[in-house]
């Protein structure tokens, strides 16, 4: 990967924590990663691992009482994110980035016709003063790109099934052509048939648009499918980051927990009587343990995995953060 | 693994068929379904949702009342049992739901959720009795035994799911219906619960009724494998047969749309089929899937097609294939 | 045995040996209620009250309360006469001590009669739906579309005054209500699957009820009723208010609020005083029906 010339999102450090009186939760532990333009980047890790705090940090949506950047800077078209007021925030916001969120049925207004709810997105960004019918004209081009025809804008969430729902918001993310789009699990509320119309039409829209696009999923297969690049968290770290082929080449370097969730996956091709999952739980964000937060559930781990957080390996365009790349060939280590 | 069915299936149902009424007429949430679980084996019933999988697995185990049909528990039909006998038959035939959150009454301690079984049917001699054996069924389904005194909401969805499990198996059932018991877990922690589901299978002999959406786990844990669409089975075939040789145009576009995590996978073909689920209220006659089928001729339009034998061990419900010609 | 060892998160150590006999489950509730500050002050309150209502006796004779005195008329507080004194110069600290049983009573009462009655119907009727349902929501719509003052005004008048009636006819206006909200929250509770899974147990209906629909609808009883304390309490004094309870000479809470309201500007105490008394009862008995539902659930135990 050539040093590209600006990132369209760089992330950089980043460190996330929720505070309540009882207790911290560090959601996030220095994450660094970025995007180029009209690329994909996926995701992965499972509940607990701080990916939908990380898109949340992107869209400067935490939670404000609780939520509290500690550390670290987002980067975006070239602004400084986290340093910017609100008002200019709502202009980045659904115009520069959008976000679709995993259950479709929540992020529809039940009691407002479906192309209402885009028309709105539209208004709040019309800083060229569109016309009602330009508007109105857009709405139904939007529509009709997700697949629906324009001529059931009047009709209600209700009416329509999951994954049409899930189309609509779709289009409201998309109506304002942003550069960056988050989606946070789009298709895990969704029946597998559907989920293939849903991930077939993003990447069309992808291919179509230039939209670049942060994929947050639990699911390898739907990253495999669909991401260039991907970086595997846990615990709120990245502990594996490559491209998808660095990622999904059996026979690479891996972290012992992307190994992990591989072979916790039943195949579809081979015949395994057991599965070989990773024992034990996710640590508990609030009580991290020392050194690698995966060393408890490690089958690998060595004593230094105990005290030592491990730093980051890199062998071209993988990275890996785990003590065992140390002794590797071609693996050097990365300056923070 | 052999071929043969034993004689004597376990569990059996015959024409099942369980309506609703609701304000728009009858919907048919399982229609007409017949299927036969051999002892010690398992049956994966997938499909997607509303196609009436979890309806099909209350239904055998009586929680809702079936419409029509027999439900062949060794032979007997269950649905002629009167209240007694069934509370008896409740011994026999469990259930693991979906939901390790809702499926656990957040008031009650872990011991007594796991115990509240064998209270009601005072299988063990005494509450002391019961605690003991709630003990062992702990370590059975590997939860630790300090958890005891604990409340379901101290735990995470995976040691939930245990506590299920270990419910399920406090009367010593002989078949149990699992409900998507893995479903709402994560990818490692998933992979837990099914190698302690497969084990505990071994170990007792349990015959399973498995019903999932996620189809690499039906491969994994089948034996044979019901495929649903909108209240019937449409393609019925034993788990390698299946996903060698899918023969129904659903289970096929089915299959093709699993996104597997390969990337050398990513070029592939995939067979998206238009359109969603129908309604399963007071559905038209003809093949249900017709109006997303791409082979739809006239004739499915009119005429529902029989679930009927085309290969050794492989029933398939379309018209497609009723000159006994393969696709 | 590999294989129980793999499955297994943490081998069992001899402190895990089983002591399922836990603390009896009265004895924590107790315990994490004597933590919750303002419940405890709630029901020192309540015991003070109760207290004084039950020893008015022995404080000052009821005579002392309905003693009238022409020369006190309105008095203020002062030493001899701690609350001042009323219209007609009785005591007003005896006419609150013995006013309190009067009010306590049918506050609490009414009340547990109301739990009594109206959880179970409220919990019958979601719980098994259906026609049940159908036929007991649509007798109790009628019911409450006669207003409820006039409702009970009527069940006094038929059966004549008397605290016992009062209670009733208290109870009666109260029940509707209180079916409705059981119910709406009984049919929340038997739509989780817990409620299926004790069912595919072999559990009855009366063991599905007692065992896991009421435990999981206690919160909301609980602060329902000891809300209602308060207004029960209202309620007997507008009736007697209207002249159908409690006789005049008789001393009730809220029947000493009504007759101090003539002199509010006057001699305010007599408002003020019985008032504060009517306030601190209801206060107090909400903060300890909060403070029961929180010691009650388990979720918020730390």
């Amino acid at each position: 990967m050539s040093k590209p010339a600006v990132p369209l999102l760089r992330v950089k450090n980043l460190s996330v924590e929720y505070r309540s009186d009882l207790e911290t939760v560090k959601a996030v532990n220095g994450i660094s990663f970025f995007l180029k333009k009209s690329e994909t980047f996926g995701l992965v890790g499972e509940t607990g691992a701080g990916k939908t705090t990380t898109a949340l940090t992107c869209m400067r949506l935490l939670p404000e009482n609780t939520g509290r950047v500690t550390g670290g800077e987002i980067e975006f078209e070239g602004k400084k994110l986290l340093n910017l007021p609100e008002s200019e925030m709502q202009k980045i916001r659904g115009e520069r980035m959008a976000m679709i969120f995993q259950d479709p049925m929540t992020s529809l207004n039940p009691v407002m016709p479906v192309g209402e709810q885009i028309e709105e997105a539209l208004k709040l960004h019309n800083e060229d003063n569109k016309t009602k019918d330009r508007i109105q004209k857009r709405v139904d081009e939007v529509l009709s790109m997700v697949g629906i025809p324009a001529s059931r804008k009047c009709e209600y969430p209700h009416q329509f099934s999951g994954g049409m729902k899930q189309r609509v918001v779709i289009a409201m993310a998309l109506v304002c052509e942003p550069a960056l789009l988050i989606a946070d699990e789009p298709t895990t509320a969704l029946d597998v048939t559907i989920q293939a119309q849903i991930i077939e039409m993003i990447r069309e829209l992808r291919e179509r648009l230039g939209t670049a696009m942060i994929m947050i999923t639990h699911d390898l297969g739907i990253v495999a499918q669909t991401c260039d690049n991907v970086a595997v968290m846990y615990a709120g770290k990245i502990i594996e980051m490559g491209t998808a082929e660095d990622i999904y080449l059996l026979s690479a370097n891996h972290h012992p927990y992307t190994m992990g969730l591989f072979g916790s996956i039943p195949n579809l091709r081979t015949k395994a009587r057991r599965l070989t999952p990773i024992p034990g739980l996710m640590p508990d964000p609030t009580n991290l343990p020392e050194g690698c937060s995966f060393s408890p559930r490690c089958f690998k781990k060595t004593s230094v995995c105990d005290e030592v957080s491990p730093g980051v390996y890199r062998n071209g365009t993988h990275r890996i953060s785990c003590h065992l790349l140390k002794a590797e060939n071609h693996w050097e280590a990365e300056r923070q | 693994m052999t071929q043969e069915t034993p004689a004597a299936p376990l569990l059996e149902t015959k024409n099942l068929k369980k309506y609703f009424k609701v304000r728009e007429g009858w919907l048919h949430a399982v229609d007409d379904v017949s299927v036969t679980i051999a002892p010690r084996k398992t049956l994966g019933v997938v499909g997607e949702s509303g196609c009436g999988k979890s309806t099909l697995g209350r239904t055998i185990l009586r929680l809702l009342d079936a419409t029509e049909g027999q439900i062949l528990f060794k032979g007997q039909n269950i649905l002629t049992y009167n209240r007694k006998e069934m509370r008896e038959m409740r011994k026999k035939m469990q259930i693991i739901f979906q939901d390790p959150y809702s499926s656990i009454d957040p008031r009650m301690s872990v011991a007594e959720i796991i115990a509240e079984y064998m209270l009601i049917h005072k299988t063990c001699s005494g509450r002391t009795a019961a605690f003991q054996r709630t003990a062992e069924l702990m370590d059975t389904v590997g939860l630790a035994r300090r958890y005891a005194g604990a409340y379901p909401h101290e735990l995470d969805g995976g040691r939930r799911q245990r506590i299920g499990i270990a419910r399920a198996l406090s009367l010593d059932p002989e078949f149990i219906v699992c409900d998507e018991p893995v479903s709402a877990l994560d990818v490692s922690i998933q992979a837990q619960i099914l190698n302690l589901l497969m084990d505990i299978q071994e170990d007792r002999g349990l015959t399973y009724l498995f019903i999932t959406h996620d189809l690499s786990v039906v491969k994994h844990i089948s034996d044979e494998i019901a495929v649903m669409y909108l209240g019937q089975c449409v393609e019925y075939a034993s788990s390698d047969t299946l996903f060698e040789n899918p023969m129904h145009p659903y289970t096929q576009a089915l299959l093709s749309a699993i996104p597997e995590p390969d990337i050398a996978m990513r070029g592939k073909k995939i067979d998206i089929i238009k359109g969603e689920v129908a309604s399963p209220i007071d559905p038209p006659a003809g093949c249900r899937f017709a109006s997303r089928c791409r082979h739809a001729r006239g004739v499915c339009r009119e005429k529902a097609p029989a679930l009927a034998l085309r290969e050794e061990g492989h029933l398939t419900a379309c018209h497609l294939h009723e000159g006994g010609c393969n696709l | 045995m590999m294989r129980a060892e793999l499955n297994s998160e943490a081998p069992n150590t001899a402190a895990d040996i089983l002591v399922f006999k836990k603390e009896s489950r009265w004895k924590e509730i107790w315990r994490r209620l004597k933590k919750d500050r303002v419940a405890m002050m709630g029901l020192v309150i309540i015991c003070a009250v109760i207290f004084l209502a039950l020893a008015a006796n022995l404080i000052v004779p009821y005579s002392t309360a309905l003693k009238m005195n022409m020369k006190l008329r309105l008095a203020p507080p002062s030493a001899e006469h701690w609350f001042g004194c009323d219209g007609y110069g009785r005591d007003l600290l005896a006419r609150c001590l013995h006013g309190s049983r009067v009010s306590l009573l049918v506050g609490f009462a009414t009340s547990f009669a109301t739990l009594l009655a109206g959880g179970m119907l409220g919990a019958l009727v979601g719980y098994v739906g259906g026609k049940l349902d159908d036929l007991v929501m649509r007798a109790l719509d009628i019911f409450s579309s006669i207003p409820d003052t006039l409702f009970a005004m009527a069940v006094v008048a038929a059966m004549g005054p008397g605290i016992l009636n009062i209670c009733i006819a208290i109870s009666l206006t109260n029940i509707p209500g209180f079916v409705r909200m059981v119910r709406s929250s009984v049919l929340n509770i038997a739509e989780q699957e817990y409620i299926e899974a004790s069912r595919a147990g072999g559990a009855s209906v009366m063991h599905i009820l007692s065992r896991h629909v009421l435990p999981n609808a206690v919160g909301t009883l609980i602060v329902q009723t000891t809300a209602n304390v308060a207004s029960m309490i209202l309620t007997a004094a507008t009736l007697s208010f209207l002249g159908l309870g409690i006789n005049p000479p008789q001393p009730e809470w809220g029947a000493l609020v009504s007759e101090g309201k003539e002199f509010l500007r006057t001699a305010p105490h007599l408002i003020l005083i019985p008032g504060f008394m009517i306030c601190a009862a209801s206060f107090a008995m909400s903060v300890l029906g909060d403070g029961l539902r929180d010691a009650l659930d388990p979720r918020l135990r730390t």
